[in-house]
């Protein structure tokens, strides 16, 4: 089963599965991931579901497209590795990888 | 101390979360009146066509739903007794400590003569939107009533299917629930033929058409997407009070100290639109159950939030904050190739925000009409030329 690591904002690892296709929110969900309240379900709406990505994910995604990166204006201390879980797609290369859920929502 | 909840979306989804998460001490009994566990609706009459996945429906992560506080119980709620607590099935009853009901919304039906109910679907549940899969195979042509935001999501969706889609319009213009600026720009990008003032006479199954005062208009299958109404008939029965909803006091409480409502049957004085309200969206079944979570937890009671909207038709994304009477003005404030913000407002102060492909907007508006006690002017905003200008401006 292909997977990846959330670290709560209380630091806890949480091993998330995925099928190849799944948005980073899906994979949050099933698990039971604390810290993303993902308020519109999804819809890119509401940017309470920010995460941040390790170093390891670079070049493996398309960068935020305009509705995402509007959106990531207004989470709490974006960084450039920041993005929404919901606009993440997984593909089966993220097996592995490690994310933070940024500490506040609000 | 043992809750009963009565409906199990995403309202009391949310409820569940939250009283989990707050390190609630009592028991919890859900009613599920569906056969499946719980499930995201909002996907269905979007991208959920296309890719029919029931997992990444999932509302509650399964630690959630095993938890031992937490009993299932898939049967659906025919009666409520509020002053003894109890909430009978059809072959069970139950006594609880209090009563939440979460029963949401149903889709309004429509009889048009001549036409099977296999041909009139509408879209509502997961049973629906499989039901809807199913008859896509055979269906070359759609005409969908109704001319509302699913209308014109489910238009979109099925417009990728090569499926010919119409929109039949009651009245003057689709979209009558936004500004007349957002109506024409959402109905000019749509795939579907919109039909104005559209009267259905009946079905000519022989020339597999709906009669109507505009001329005969055919259709493999109809979809009814005329709106919605509440579920308060268990209230109703057990004495409680309701209106067009069920009404509840700042806390989710109903007119009975022993019964809560939340979620889309829930009607309550919103304390920033200074009004009663029963919104259908996912914010506002979210909002109603933290605010009764934060109650039952007896913690510190949450604010208020403004009221938003998002709809996604095709690529086009459309996002509303704030709340609007159809009779207010509007005011294009943003009219570029792909985007357009359109301010709704009234006595010169701003209601609603209407956004589409222009999230940045959107969220400044979400974020001044949470920080501003008298509201927004439309003056200012007009001065300012953008509503993110005008947070900029006004936080610095």
């Amino acid at each position: 089963m292909l997977h990846v690591t959330f670290i709560d904002p209380s630091e806890n690892e949480i091993e998330a599965n995925f099928e190849p296709g799944d948005s980073l929110l899906q994979a949050a969900v099933h698990a039971g991931v604390d810290g993303i309240l993902a308020e519109c379900g999804g819809g890119c709406s509401c940017a309470t579901c920010h995460v941040i990505l390790s170093s390891a994910w670079a070049g493996t995604l398309e960068p935020p497209g305009p509705q995402e990166a509007d959106m990531l204006t207004f989470a709490v201390d974006p960084t450039p590795q920041s993005r929404l879980a919901c606009q993440v797609q997984l593909k089966t290369e993220h097996n592995g990888l490690t994310l933070n859920v940024a500490k506040r929502q609000y | 101390m043992i809750l009963g909840i009565v409906g199990a979306g995403q309202a009391a989804c949310t409820l569940i979360l939250e009283l989990i998460r707050g390190n609630f001490r009592g028991q919890v009994l859900i009613f599920n009146g569906e056969a499946i566990p719980p499930y995201q609706r909002p996907p269905l009459s979007k991208d959920w066509l296309q890719n029919p996945s029931r997992d990444r429906l999932n509302l509650l992560p399964k630690i959630i739903e095993q938890d031992s506080r937490i009993t299932w119980i898939s049967r659906t709620v025919t009666s409520i007794d509020p002053g003894r607590g109890t909430i009978r099935t059809r072959d069970t009853a139950h006594t609880v400590d209090h009563i939440i009901l979460a029963t949401g919304t149903r889709a309004k039906k429509l009889e048009i003569p001549g036409l099977s109910a296999q041909q009139n679907v509408s879209l509502r549940t997961l049973n629906d939107a499989e039901n809807l899969r199913l008859n896509l195979a055979q269906a070359s042509t759609i005409n969908i009533v109704g001319a509302g935001f699913l209308a014109f999501e489910l238009a979109a969706s099925l417009s990728k299917f090569g499926i010919t889609v119409r929109i039949l319009a009651k009245g003057p213009r689709a979209l009558p629930q936004v500004g007349l600026d957002t109506a024409e720009y959402l109905s000019s990008r749509s795939d579907a033929l919109i039909i104005t003032e559209t009267r259905l006479i009946k079905f000519d199954r022989k020339a597999q058409s709906l009669l109507s005062n505009q001329g005969p208009i055919s259709c493999d299958l109809v979809i009814t997407a005329i709106g919605s109404e509440p579920n308060i008939e268990l209230a109703e029965a057990s004495g409680l009070a309701t209106t067009s909803g069920i009404p509840v006091d700042v806390n989710m409480q109903t007119n009975h100290p022993r019964v809560s409502a939340i979620g889309e049957v829930a009607e309550y004085h919103h304390t920033l639109i200074g009004k009663k309200l029963r919104i259908e969206s996912i914010a506002q079944a979210n909002e109603t159950a933290c605010i009764l979570a934060t109650h039952l937890l007896e913690q510190q009671s949450v604010r208020h939030k403004i009221p938003w909207f998002w709809s996604n038709q095709g690529s086009e994304k459309l996002q509303i904050a704030g709340f609007s009477e159809r009779s207010d003005d509007s005011f294009l404030l943003m009219d570029k190739p792909h985007q357009r913000v359109v301010l709704r407002h009234k006595d010169g102060r701003v209601t609603a925000v209407e956004a589409i492909n222009a999230a940045r907007e959107y969220m400044a508006a979400r974020r001044l009409f949470e920080s501003n006690e008298k509201s927004i002017s439309l003056n200012t905003v007009q001065q300012a030329g953008s509503i993110f200008s005008l947070l900029q401006s006004s936080s610095s």
